[in-house]
C-alpha cells in the first residue's frame, strides 16, 4: 500500500506538469464536445486525434486520448436528456429517462446527476484500476466466446425490463432489432447477408445511425407532427440542481453503477456499451418504484451514466497490465503507445512506470476537470431548451445528419439514419417502443458472434456453455432471472383474471 | 419554356467555356500541382495507418506538395480499396493497401457476388514493407518446437484451435496455407480483428495464431508466448533463433503482412515513374526509418517490375489458399 502511495505520488508528479496537465485538460475538453456531438463517439474522436498526437511524448499522448475518451461518457449524457439524442452509444439508456426528466422541467437536475454520477464513478474505478489491474487482468482475459455469450444472454434479458407498456410490443420490437443486426458480413463464413450489392451493408447497420435514427430523428418528426405544438420550456435557476429526493434516490445507483461498470469494462470487447444497458436493468428490478422507469427516474440517468464512466477505466485493466488490445478503443491507444517507440505488453507498467502512474494521477486530476467543465455548463446547455422549436429541430436534424455522417464518412449511413427515422416515426405513432430496436440490433451481432465463435471452439458441442465456470454461472443467474420472472407473471395472472370482470364492468357504467 | 431553353443553352456554353479553359491549364500543369490524398482502407492505429503517415510525411518531402492520409474503412477495407479502383487516374488519388487486396476480390468471386474491385485495376508503385507472419502459442504450451505442433496436429486432426482477425483475413490464410503444405487439419475460431485474436490466445481460449512478429514480439520477450516458426523466405530479424516453414521442408507455406503502395491504373507512365522515386527516396529518410524501427517493422522496399512480380506471386499464392479454403458451410 505505502508503495502504491508513494508510486501515485510520482505519478501526481508527472500529471502535474503543466503540459501533461495542457493536454489532459484538452483530451478532457475535446472529449466532452465529441460526447456532446451526435454520432460522433470516443471510437471517432481518438481515431481523428491519433494522428495529431506522433508529435508528443507518449506520455502526453496517452493521457490525452485517455481525455476524450471518459470526457466523452461525460458529455454524451448531455443531447441525451435534452434531445433524446444518443451522444455516443453508451448513452442510449440515458435518452429513456433523461429525456423524460426534461419534460418535466428537471433537465437540469438529468444533467448535474450525470455529471456528479460520472465524478464519483471515474475517481472510483481509477482508484479500482490503480488497485487491481494485475490480478483482475488475468481475470479478465478467462472471458471468451462462451463467457461473452452468455453475459450477452444477460443482456437481452434486459430487452424484457425495457417498456412500462406491452410486453408483446415490447418484445416485437427487440427482435425487429435482432433481425436488423443480422445485415452484414456473415463473420464466420464470409457470406454477405442482406447487403443487395451495396458494399458499406457489409458492415452492417451501425448502432450510431440507427440511434441516432430511431431516437434524435424520430422525436423531432414526432413533435413537428403534433397539432398543438409543445410548450417550450424554460428552466428556471432555482430549478438546475437535485432535489434532495434525487439526491437520495441517485446515491445507491451510482454507486451500483461504479462496481458494475468497472467489473463488466475489463472484460474484452466493446463491453462498456453493455454496462449501461444492464445497470438500467439493476435498477428497475431493484427500485421501489419500478413503474416510474420511462417517465423520468432518476435512478435511470444516475445508474448507467455513473456505469459507462466507470467500465472506462475497466478496460484500461487489459491494455496497462498485460499490453492486450481489448477493444476497439484501447487498440488505438496501443497504436498510440507504439508509435512513439513504447512496446505495449505485459512489462508496461514495470517498464514505463513514469508513463503508468503519470496516465493513473492524470486520470484523478482529469475528472475533476471534467466535473468543473461540466457542472457550470449545466446551466449553458439546459438554455438549448430555451430555443424555439422551429429553431431548434431543423439544427437538431443538422446535427444528427453530420454527426452520423462524420463517423464513417459515409453517405450510406445518413440513409440509414433517415430511415430509421422514419420508421421511429411510424412506430412511435402505433405505440411501439423504439428503445429495444436499439439494443437488438446493438446485441445480435455480438451474441452470433460469441455463439459461432463458442461452437467452433468446442467443434458444436453446446456443453461448453455449461463447462464452463464462469460461463455456466451467468447462464444460472440469467435463469435464475426468468424463473423468478414468470413465478412473479403467473401470480400477477391470477390477479388478471380477477381483475378483469370488474374492469368490464368499471368501463359500462 | 423558350425562356428555359434559353437559360439551358446558356448554361450549356458557360460550362463549355469554362471546361474549354480549364482544361488545357490541367493538361500541362507538372505533376504534382496540388495536394494528394492517400487512402488508407482501414482505420486510424492499424498496421496500414501506422504505415502511411510517415510514409505520406516523407513522400511529402520529395514531391513538395501536402500528402493527406484519408482513412476510408468499411467492409474489411473494400470500400477504401473500391474508392481508389474508381477514382480518376491522375496521381492525386493514392492506395495504401495490405496483402487482402489479393483476397477480397477471389472472395467475391468464391461466392459468385460482383466484385467490388479487381486487382488488375491498380497500378503497383511501390512496397513498403513485408513482414512474414510467425506462428505463436502460449509460453506453458507442450509445444517446443514447429515440429511439436505439426506431429501433434497430424495425430489429432481438428482438435488443436487457431484464432484468426476473420474468414479469408490474413491470420487466416497464413494458418491455411501451412496446413496445406503440412497435410493437418486444425479448428478455426474467426475473431473480428488481429486484437481480439491475440486476446483469445493469451487468454487460452485457442491453442495458436499466425501473428505478424511486431505485435507480438511484446507478449514473446515477456515469456507469455512462444514463437515456433514463420512463414518468411529468411528469419524474422528480432528472432534469429525462430526457423521458417521453408528450413523445415514446407515450402509452401510462405506468406507476408505486407504494405504496399498503389495508383489506379491507367496513371499516366510519367507520373508513375514520379511517384515510385518519391517512394524511393522516402523510404530512405531517416525520420521514416525511425518511424518504421519504433513499429518493430523492417522496411522492405521493392518497386515497378521486381514489385509487380511480387504482388503476382502473392496474389497468385493467396488466390489458390483462397479457393483451397473453399465456402465454409455449416459443419
Amino acid at each position: 500500500m505505502a508503495e502504491t502511495l508513494q508510486s501515485l505520488a510520482r505519478g501526481f508528479s508527472v500529471a502535474l506538469q503543466p503540459a501533461v496537465l495542457l493536454y489532459a485538460f484538452v483530451g478532457c475538453v475535446v472529449g466532452t464536445l465529441v460526447g456532446v456531438l451526435p454520432g460522433v463517439g470516443p471510437l471517432a474522436g481518438i481515431s481523428l486525434l491519433l494522428p495529431a498526437t506522433f508529435g508528443l511524448t507518449a506520455t502526453n499522448a496517452i493521457v490525452m486520448l485517455a481525455g476524450i475518451y471518459y470526457g466523452a461518457m461525460y458529455g454524451g449524457s448531455t443531447t441525451s436528456i435534452l434531445m433524446r439524442i444518443p451522444g455516443e452509444a453508451a448513452s442510449v439508456m440515458t435518452c429513456i429517462d433523461g429525456y423524460a426528466m426534461a419534460r418535466k422541467g428537471r433537465a437540469g437536475a438529468a444533467l448535474a446527476i450525470a455529471a456528479i454520477g460520472s465524478f464519483i464513478a471515474g475517481t472510483g474505478s481509477v482508484m479500482a484500476l490503480m488497485l487491481l489491474a494485475p490480478p483482475l487482468a488475468n481475470f479478465a482475459l478467462r472471458f471468451g466466446p462462451p463467457e461473452y455469450f452468455a453475459l450477452l444472454l444477460l443482456g437481452l434479458l434486459v430487452l424484457a425490463y425495457m417498456s412500462g407498456g406491452s410486453m408483446v410490443k415490447s418484445l416485437a420490437m427487440a427482435v425487429l432489432g435482432l433481425l436488423l443486426g443480422m445485415i452484414g458480413i456473415d463473420q464466420m463464413s464470409g457470406f454477405f447477408r442482406f447487403s443487395y450489392g451495396v458494399v458499406e451493408l457489409g458492415d452492417g447497420l451501425g448502432v450510431v445511425p440507427i440511434a441516432v435514427g430511431l431516437f434524435g430523428i424520430a422525436e423531432v418528426l414526432a413533435t413537428a407532427g403534433q397539432e398543438v405544438p409543445p410548450k417550450v420550456l424554460k428552466p428556471k435557476l432555482r430549478e438546475l440542481l437535485p432535489s434532495r429526493q434525487e439526491w437520495r434516490e441517485s446515491v445507491m445507483p451510482i454507486g451500483r453503477g461504479t462496481v458494475l461498470g468497472f467489473l463488466i469494462g475489463i472484460i474484452p470487447g466493446s463491453a462498456h456499451i453493455i454496462s449501461s444497458f444492464v445497470s438500467y436493468a439493476v435498477e428497475r428490478r431493484l427500485s421501489r418504484h419500478p413503474e416510474e422507469f420511462g417517465h423520468g427516474a432518476v435512478a435511470g440517468v444516475a445508474g448507467p451514466e455513473s456505469a459507462n464512466n466507470s467500465a472506462t477505466s475497466g478496460a484500461f485493466v487489459p491494455m496497462l497490465a498485460l499490453g492486450v488490445p481489448s477493444g476497439p478503443i484501447p487498440a488505438v491507444m496501443l497504436a498510440a503507445l507504439m508509435v512513439h517507440g513504447v512496446s505495449p505488453g505485459p512489462l508496461l507498467i514495470k517498464q514505463q512506470p513514469e508513463l503508468f502512474w503519470g496516465f493513473i494521477a492524470s486520470m484523478y486530476v482529469g475528472n475533476l476537470m471534467l466535473l468543473a467543465l461540466n457542472l457550470p455548463m449545466v446551466g449553458i446547455f439546459v438554455n438549448v431548451l430555451r430555443v424555439p422549436y422551429s429553431l431548434l429541430y431543423p439544427s437538431i436534424i443538422m446535427f444528427c445528419v453530420v454527426g452520423v455522417y462524420a463517423v464513417n464518412g459515409s453517405v450510406v449511413d445518413v440513409w440509414i439514419a433517415l430511415i430509421m427515422g422514419a420508421l421511429g416515426y411510424i412506430l412511435r405513432k402505433l405505440g411501439f417502443e423504439t428503445a429495444p430496436i436499439v439494443l437488438g440490433a446493438i446485441l445480435a451481432p455480438m451474441i452470433e458472434l460469441a455463439l459461432r465463435q463458442s461452437l467452433a471452439m468446442s467443434d458444436g458441442q453446446y456443453a461448453i456453455f455449461v463447462s464452463r465456470p464462469i460461463a455456466g454461472t451467468l447462464l444460472a443467474v440469467g435463469a435464475a432471472l426468468v424463473l423468478l420472472n414468470l413465478v412473479s407473471w403467473m401470480v400477477r395472472g391470477f390477479d388478471w383474471r380477477k381483475r378483469i370482470p370488474l374492469d368490464e364492468h368499471g368501463e359500462n357504467l | 419554356m423558350t425562356r428555359l431553353r434559353l437559360l439551358l443553352a446558356f448554361l450549356a456554353l458557360a460550362a463549355f467555356i469554362v471546361l474549354a479553359a480549364g482544361y488545357p491549364a490541367v493538361a500541362q500543369e507538372p505533376y504534382p500541382s496540388r495536394p494528394i490524398s492517400l487512402v488508407v482502407p482501414f482505420p486510424p492505429g492499424g498496421v496500414a495507418d501506422l504505415t502511411a503517415r510517415p510514409v505520406a510525411v516523407a513522400m511529402e518531402k520529395v514531391l513538395k506538395q501536402p500528402v493527406g492520409v484519408v482513412n476510408k474503412t468499411g467492409a474489411a477495407g473494400a470500400v477504401g480499396i473500391q474508392s481508389v479502383a474508381t477514382s480518376k487516374p491522375d496521381g492525386y488519388t493514392l492506395l495504401l493497401a495490405l496483402s487482402s487486396i489479393s483476397i477480397i476480390p477471389e472472395a467475391d468471386k468464391l461466392f459468385g457476388r460482383p466484385p467490388a474491385f479487381t486487382v488488375d485495376q491498380f497500378a503497383p508503385v511501390a512496397l513498403i514493407s513485408a513482414d512474414p507472419t510467425i506462428l505463436v502459442v502460449r509460453a506453458e504450451s507442450s509445444w517446443k518446437t514447429a515440429k511439436d505442433f505439426i506431429e501433434d496436429a497430424k495425430k489429432r486432426p481438428n482438435q488443436i484451435s487457431y484464432s484468426s482477425s476473420g474468414i479469408y483475413g490474413t491470420l487466416h490464410m497464413a494458418m491455411e496455407l501451412l496446413s496445406h503444405a503440412a497435410g493437418i487439419k486444425l479448428r478455426h475460431v474467426p475473431y473480428a480483428g488481429g486484437g481480439p485474436a491475440l486476446t483469445a490466445l493469451l487468454g487460452g481460449h485457442v491453442d495458436a495464431l499466425a501473428s505478424g512478429p511486431s505485435v507480438v514480439l511484446p507478449q514473446i520477450k515477456a515469456g507469455k508466448l512462444r514463437a515456433l516458426a514463420g512463414w518468411g523466405d529468411k528469419r524474422v530479424a528480432a528472432l534469429p533463433e525462430v526457423p521458417t516453414f521453408k528450413e523445415l521442408g514446407y515450402p509452401e507455406a510462405e506468406f507476408y503482412i505486407w504494405a504496399g503502395l498503389f495508383a489506379p491504373k491507367g496513371t499516366p507512365e510519367p507520373v508513375l515513374a514520379k511517384l515510385r522515386e518519391a517512394a524511393r527516396v522516402a523510404v530512405a529518410d531517416p525520420e521514416f526509418k525511425s518511424a518504421m524501427d519504433k513499429l518493430e517493422t523492417p522496411i522492405t522496399f521493392k518497386q515497378g517490375a521486381e514489385f509487380q512480380k511480387f504482388f503476382d506471386a502473392d496474389a497468385h499464392r493467396l488466390a489458390e489458399g483462397v479457393r483451397k479454403v473453399g465456402r465454409v458451410e455449416q459443419k
